[in-house]
């Protein structure tokens, strides 16, 4: 205790200087209260000029200036000077003099008393603990250690009393309590003092090895908190240790010498890249990149929808070739047309561009413009049977080589395609074993084309199919086959069952339907032509009936089960697919093989047909005579009319020459004659209107193909009446025609009147 | 194939103005030529070069388009171009009179 004094006495000393400062700031402040006005700077300076007055009570004492000049130092501090530590009483019972217990620190007066969670070692509680060995742990131990304490609290019940607490008797715990408040008072009893002597005295004999360790830890944990001040003065005390006491311990491993070791590598191979990074390589790696997910995506299927897939997929290899040859295929035909391009330049724009400016100055005349020749360098000696503009494609056409020299027959023919774009070789060809007389293109799938050929077989080519493939059906040659040449040919509506159909006429005077059954064609007689001739006997008295040959057949535009034949006798038959053996209107209509038929677009009772007698008639449904008939010369190919005007049609006759006519211009001449071929060489033979662009092709007998451009005067299209503008040109087409026919009609039923003009002709 | 190409390569030479016929593979060899050796392996190393440049220039305009074919119009002669990843065709042509 006496430790404390000379930490007071230093405490003074320090207090001594505070006295002095305190002291200084108070003259000053004095000195200010007397002068206010002068600043601090100059107060010293000024202080002689004025007069002091001080002004004292009359019974003042007098007191010298030493005693005014003496500093008295005030002093705040928590200590309590008065406070007399080691007071001392004399004891009579032990006869001497004890140290009087005191709180530690001067007078206090408890505003608020809080329980606290610790408690006293000397308490049951504590005992109770230490004897569980608790105070002896770490924190974490501290859970099981618990329940031991109240375990071995429930086996002292058991072994002692049935109370509900392991607490000592009320007498001495309470005074215990009392302590603990009483020493937080600010006057100590003797009690308080005693109790916790006597608890002391009673606790030593029990725990003396365990409170040796109590201090250990003590003094090890340094400064040791308040209420183990208190327990100091009671050494025997043993300390319970509280829970959260930690013991830190520590280890030091050896530490391994530091050595350094140095190696050196052979120094990795090293190479300089470089490489331009463009937008499009970045592209393409995520393309790249895309697909390899997706071909993931697709090895994560199940394996059995795979293994259905892979059966019908190629290998890679295949496709890749494949692939490449389209690709080299098609950069072929790129090339050849570029060629082509540059050849044919001229042509190309003439075709695009030029009409022939005369027709500005000559009413009601045209012309034709040639353009591109297309010939097939193997197929020189054939003549050229059919052509047909291609219904869907407007720059192609197909050509039927065969031969119409009967007498010096062609052994082979040919099925070609051109398109105007490429005029040196066709797109499409294929050499057939039989020359080919006549062809039709299929409107629904245009690379159908079915064909008749000079042995009267017929065959359905497919465009699509490469070159070796040679026809996609071909009439049986035993069972059904045409027993004469196939003159013409034309698809038909389908079945009812969905199947492709057309129709043959042939030289034997039959017209079959051909069905395109899978795999083979099935025919079926539709009619056979009767002829005039009565039976006549044959070499062995059998009478033998004569059939007239069919030479051509066309179809009715709307009506699909009507159709009307020509045959070699001239005749002109309307048929019906419903009846096979009768006609539905018969006409003589020629004196000369009858070529070709062909409906008008416009109007459907509106037909033309030609001859080899020369002339062209055009004819109306349920007339015996034509409404007009024209005569050119030369025996007549092919007649057709314009798909894009009622009155126009063109003819194209053996003495290598076109024409032109337009009803509505002229009804009695043509308004266009032009020698495409030289008479003395060629003939022409086919001539066909292309749908959309204003071109003609015609073929000749030496195997070219002749394409020309009607001048503007050959396509003049209606003006609408000022009255109806909106009318559609169709419809004007129609009236135009009307109008005409109604014209012709007029005198009902002039038989001469045609051949009259004709005449003055 | 091998056919269709000599087929093919036959025909285009005989259309009028067509000085020669190239067919370089994809490593910039020519592998079918009418023209004499020393000049069509130049046409192919000095077009095969010009097409990659040609390519890349399409490319990087629109990352999503690609060369299809080349004409080049000199004073003398045309020189078609069709460029593939896996091969080239050249056609020379002198043009019309």
């Amino acid at each position: 205790m006496s430790k404390r004094l000379p930490d007071i006495w230093r405490n003074k000393t320090s207090e001594k200087s505070i006295g002095l400062i305190l002291k200084k700031l108070r003259v000053s402040a004095q000195k200010e209260a007397t002068k206010s006005r002068a600043n601090l700077a100059e107060d010293e300076a000024l202080e002689w000029l004025k007069p002091r007055t001080l002004i004292k009570p009359d019974d003042q004492d007098e007191v010298p200036d030493a005693d005014l000049e003496e500093e008295v130092g005030r002093v705040l501090t928590t200590i309590n000077p008065q406070w007399v530590l080691d007071e001392v009483a004399y004891h009579y019972g032990q006869n001497r003099f004890a140290l009087k217990a005191k709180p530690t620190f001067g007078k206090a007066y408890p505003l608020y008393i809080y329980q606290g969670t610790a408690i006293r070692k000397d308490s049951d509680e504590a005992k109770a603990q230490i004897a569980a060995g608790y105070g002896m742990v770490g924190f974490d131990d501290a859970g099981p250690k618990r329940a031991k304490v109240k375990k071995s609290a429930a086996e002292e019940e058991e072994e002692e009393e049935p109370e509900p607490e392991p607490q000592p008797p009320p007498e001495e715990a309470k005074p215990e309590e009392d302590a603990v408040q009483e020493e937080e008072k600010p006057v100590p009893t003797e009690e308080a003092e005693a109790a916790p002597t006597e608890v002391a005295d009673e606790q030593a004999g029990d725990e003396g090895g365990e409170e040796a360790a109590g201090e250990e830890k003590e003094e090890e944990g340094g400064g040791p908190p308040p209420v183990e001040e208190v327990l100091d003065i009671k050494p025997r005390v043993k300390k319970l240790a509280n829970q959260f006491n930690f013991c830190e311990r520590a280890a030091l491993t050896y530490n391994n010498p530091r050595r350094s070791v140095d190696t050196q590598t052979i120094p990795p191979p090293r190479a300089n890249y470089g490489s331009t990074c463009l937008q499009s390589i970045i592209f393409d790696f995520y393309q790249e990149d895309y697909a390899k997910k997706m071909r993931e995506k697709e090895e994560e299927k199940p394996k059995r929808l795979r293994k259905k897939a892979a059966k019908h997929a190629k290998s890679e290899q295949q496709i890749h070739d494949e692939q490449l040859a389209q690709r080299i295929r098609e950069a072929w035909t790129i090339l050849e047309r570029l060629v082509n391009q540059n050849i044919y330049d001229d042509i190309a724009q003439d075709y695009r561009y030029w009409d022939d400016p005369s027709d500005e100055f000559r009413e009601g005349m045209g012309s034709l413009l040639p353009l591109w020749k297309f010939q097939f360098e193997p197929m020189r000696s054939h003549a050229v049977c059919d052509v047909q503009w291609n219904p869907h494609y407007q720059d192609l056409f197909a050509v039927a080589y065969g031969s119409l020299d009967f007498t010096n027959q062609q052994k082979n023919g040919c099925l070609c395609l051109y398109s105007i774009k490429n005029p040196a070789y066709p797109e499409y060809s294929v050499v057939t074993e039989s020359p080919i007389i006549c062809l039709d293109v299929y409107k629904e799938t245009p690379y159908l084309i079915c064909v008749g050929l000079y042995d009267g077989n017929v065959c359905v080519y497919n465009a699509q199919l490469t070159l070796e493939s040679s026809y996609q059906y071909k009439s049986d040659s035993v069972r059904d086959k045409h027993s004469n040449i196939v003159w013409e040919i034309r698809w038909g509506a389908r079945l009812i069952d969905g199947e492709a159909s057309f129709f043959s006429i042939s030289g034997d005077g039959r017209v079959v339907q051909w069905a395109v059954m899978p795999g083979e064609l099935q025919a079926t007689t539709i009619i056979t032509l009767r002829s005039n001739v009565p039976p006549i006997p044959g070499p062995d008295g059998t009478l033998l009936t004569v059939n007239s040959c069919g030479s051509c057949i066309c179809f009715h535009p709307e009506k699909a089960d009507i159709f009307m034949v020509g045959t070699e006798d001239g005749m002109i038959h309307t048929c019906s697919l419903k009846y096979n053996r009768n006609y539905v209107n018969s006409v003589q209509g020629h004196h000369m093989p009858v070529y070709r038929i062909n409906y008008n677009y416009f109007n459907n009772s509106i037909y033309a047909s030609c001859s080899g007698d020369w002339r062209v008639k055009i004819w109306e449904d349920g007339r015996d005579e034509p409404l007009f008939m024209f005569e050119l010369g030369s025996p007549v190919g092919d007649v057709k009319w314009a798909p894009y005007s009622s009155t126009v049609f063109a003819a194209c006759t053996a003495d290598g020459k076109v024409y032109v006519y337009d009803l509505n211009v002229n009804k009695y001449r043509p308004i266009c004659v032009q020698a495409v071929v030289s008479k003395k060489t060629k003939k022409l033979t086919r001539i066909d209107f292309n749908s959309r662009l204003p071109i003609v092709v015609c073929g000749d007998t030496k195997g070219t193909c002749h394409v020309v451009k009607l001048s503007p005067n050959l396509r003049v299209m209606c003006k609408p009446p000022k009255k109806a503008q909106s009318v559609d040109q169709r419809t004007l087409q129609i009236m135009k025609l009307d109008k005409l026919l109604s014209l012709v009609r007029d005198p009902p039923f002039q038989t001469g009147v045609v051949d009259e003009k004709f005449d003055d002709d | 194939m091998a056919n269709e190409a000599e087929e093919t390569i036959r025909k285009l030479s005989q259309h009028k103005g067509v000085v020669g016929v190239v067919v370089v593979n994809g490593e910039g060899i020519p592998i079918k030529t009418t023209l004499d050796n020393h000049v069509s392996v130049q046409y192919a190393g000095l077009l095969s070069a010009l097409v990659d440049k040609a390519k890349s220039v399409v490319r990087d305009l629109d990352p999503t388009n690609d060369l299809t074919f080349l004409r080049i119009r000199s004073k003398k002669s045309e020189v078609m171009v069709a460029p593939d990843k896996d091969f080239i065709l050249i056609v020379v042509q002198n043009p019309v009179e």
